[in-house]
């Protein structure tokens, strides 16, 4: 906690000074347009009184986005590591990859709700291709830029199969390929948001978008600060995971020499 | 009675003449269209301590990763054990300069996934452990199980490769400048462990190396390689000092210093002749 303030004592300074001209700007003045922009305390209780439905909401958002996320990962990983260790097969497909992977998501949102039966697993689908391609072109280069030194060794140890790719492979592709996941992750939040504008009745996009129709802007500014939070928390997470699985990249020296 | 004395010659054979352990013919080796190896040619005996020397830019290291047949020459044939090494890799451990282990394991982890691959997973894992751990104790690295290569030095590294090639099996190690990076007391105990394995274990080594006293403390015999591209083999001298050899016997005689010096002898004059050529060669291009 002392560490923390140390870090982010001129942040949380900011934030507070941002707070209190909010408060003041939206009190005192006549600046700004009351019903667009309601005061901090008008937004707390829309907050409280919203609680439960944007709980829901959040719920309800990550039924579509950790299903489609958890096969963005089998997929890409498993794909990518097939794809970078086969040269040939490889250098066959790549044009196709290099064709689709650009194309915004968002591009398959016709056929994804003419072909899929439920709204869930359009948004899904749309999900899944949104996160497939960094996660997948990340592993792909993973393997590609994997030390030589480290094949030498596999190969004078005689590495085959199961424990080439989980001891080496898979390792030492590892920084690459969570880079790949962070890109992902953060471009689900932004195509969740927009696949629940069309047809949800629940979730954390779908919640500021139902209180605008209504220009209820403290629900929408309650809402906008929830999914702010509930975003930084997944990152911090995901940050924390990343160094978990990447810590000896960042090892230090303990311990007598020799 | 024909027989009998076909019997002792044999014997007499097997006496005097060691096993080929290795046997390089006429290899040439080239990189991007720059000749890098000219007509090596080299035999190496069964448990024979060779040392290729010569300065950066001879091959030395490069001939090295072609013995061991991580790469393939451009033309001649390798064979180890009598076998030529195009089809599958010689059975032989590597110990590189500094990066044989893999950062993502402890040091234990990295002798037991060798270990796996050796043994054909016949052993349980608590076996795999326990034999690895052993290993890592020949090495006095017993208080080291659990490290990360990351957590160790550098001495401490290379003795857990040197752990891992030994627990490979194999009686042929390759040593790629082990101990360039580690500081002179690392650097010397390092060196008595490794000629104890070659000693004690019957163990064939060829050892990379461009310091002229790592060389001749460590050697039977010293291949000297001629300033490359392309790398030509000046020399191969055979090291006087009997094994075991007592360091500090050695480095204070004189025959050691006289060695010495007619080793660097011979890789300054090949150095010299190249910066000759070169010399000349500028000059002909500023008279153009």
């Amino acid at each position: 906690m002392k560490k923390f303030l140390q870090l982010y004592i001129y942040t949380t300074l900011i934030a507070i000074g941002l707070l209190a001209l909010w408060v003041f700007i939206t009190n005192f003045t006549e600046l700004l347009n009351p019903i667009i922009f309601p005061s901090p305390e008008i937004v707390a209780l829309a907050f409280i009184e919203a609680i439960t439905e944007l709980f829901q909401g959040f719920l309800s958002s990550m039924g579509l986005l950790i299903p489609a996320f958890a096969l963005s990962l089998i997929l890409g990983i498993g794909g990518g590591l097939y794809f970078g260790m086969n040269q040939r097969i490889r250098e066959i497909l790549s044009p196709f990859f290099q064709t689709f992977s650009p194309l915004p998501p968002t591009l398959f949102i016709p056929y994804a709700i003419a072909l899929l039966p439920t709204f869930e697993l359009a948004s899904i689908f749309i999900l899944f291709i949104a996160t497939f391609w960094p996660i997948f072109l990340g592993t792909i280069e993973g393997v590609l830029l994997i030390d030589q030194h480290y094949w030498d060794n596999a190969k004078t140890l005689r590495l085959k199969g199961k424990d080439l790719i989980l001891k080496m492979v898979l390792p030492a592709s590892s920084p690459l390929i969570l880079s790949g996941t962070g890109m992902s992750l953060g471009l689900s939040f932004i195509v969740l948001m927009m696949a629940e504008m069309f047809g949800a009745n629940s979730g954390m996009g779908h919640f500021v978008q139902y209180y605008t129709d209504f220009t209820q802007y403290d629900f929408v500014l309650a809402g906008l600060i929830f999914n702010s939070i509930v975003i930084l928390l997944i990152m911090v997470i995901y940050e924390k995971i990343k160094k978990r699985v990447l810590f000896w990249t960042n090892l230090k020296k303990t311990g007598s020499s020799i | 009675m024909t027989k009998v004395l076909e019997r002792a010659s044999q014997l007499d054979v097997k006496k005097n003449n060691v096993q080929n352990k290795i046997e390089a013919k006429s290899i040439f080796f080239d990189y991007d269209g720059l000749e890098i190896l000219q007509d090596i040619n080299l035999t190496i005996k069964e448990g024979e301590f060779i040392v290729l020397m010569g300065p950066s830019g001879s091959g030395k290291s490069t001939l090295l990763r072609l013995l061991t047949g991580l790469t393939q020459p451009k033309e001649g044939e390798i064979f180890v054990n009598h076998q030529s090494i195009t089809q599958s890799l010689p059975d032989s451990s590597v110990v590189f300069q500094d990066y044989s282990l893999f950062p993502w394991l402890t040091a234990e982890e990295n002798i037991m996934l060798a270990l796996k691959q050796r043994l054909n997973k016949s052993k349980t894992k608590k076996e795999l452990e326990q034999l690895a751990h052993n290993y890592l104790e020949l090495v006095q690295l017993g208080h080291a199980f659990k490290k990360y290569p990351g957590e160790m030095s550098g001495g401490m590294r290379q003795r857990a490769a040197i752990a891992r090639a030994l627990s490979l099996g194999s009686d042929l190690m390759f040593m790629d400048e082990p101990f360039g990076a580690l500081d002179p007391v690392t650097r010397i105990r390092l060196q008595d462990l490794v000629l104890r394995v070659n000693q004690d274990q019957q163990r064939t080594i060829v050892f990379v190396t461009h310091d002229a006293e790592e060389a001749i403390f460590l050697a039977d015999r010293i291949v000297m390689f001629t300033p490359g591209p392309p790398g030509r083999i000046a020399e191969i001298i055979d090291v006087p000092f009997p094994k075991p050899r007592n360091r500090k016997k050695l480095i204070e005689s004189l025959e050691f210093i006289q060695f010495r010096n007619y080793i660097l002898g011979i890789m300054n004059k090949e150095i010299f002749e190249k910066l000759n050529q070169q010399n000349e060669l500028l000059l002909n291009g500023n008279g153009i």
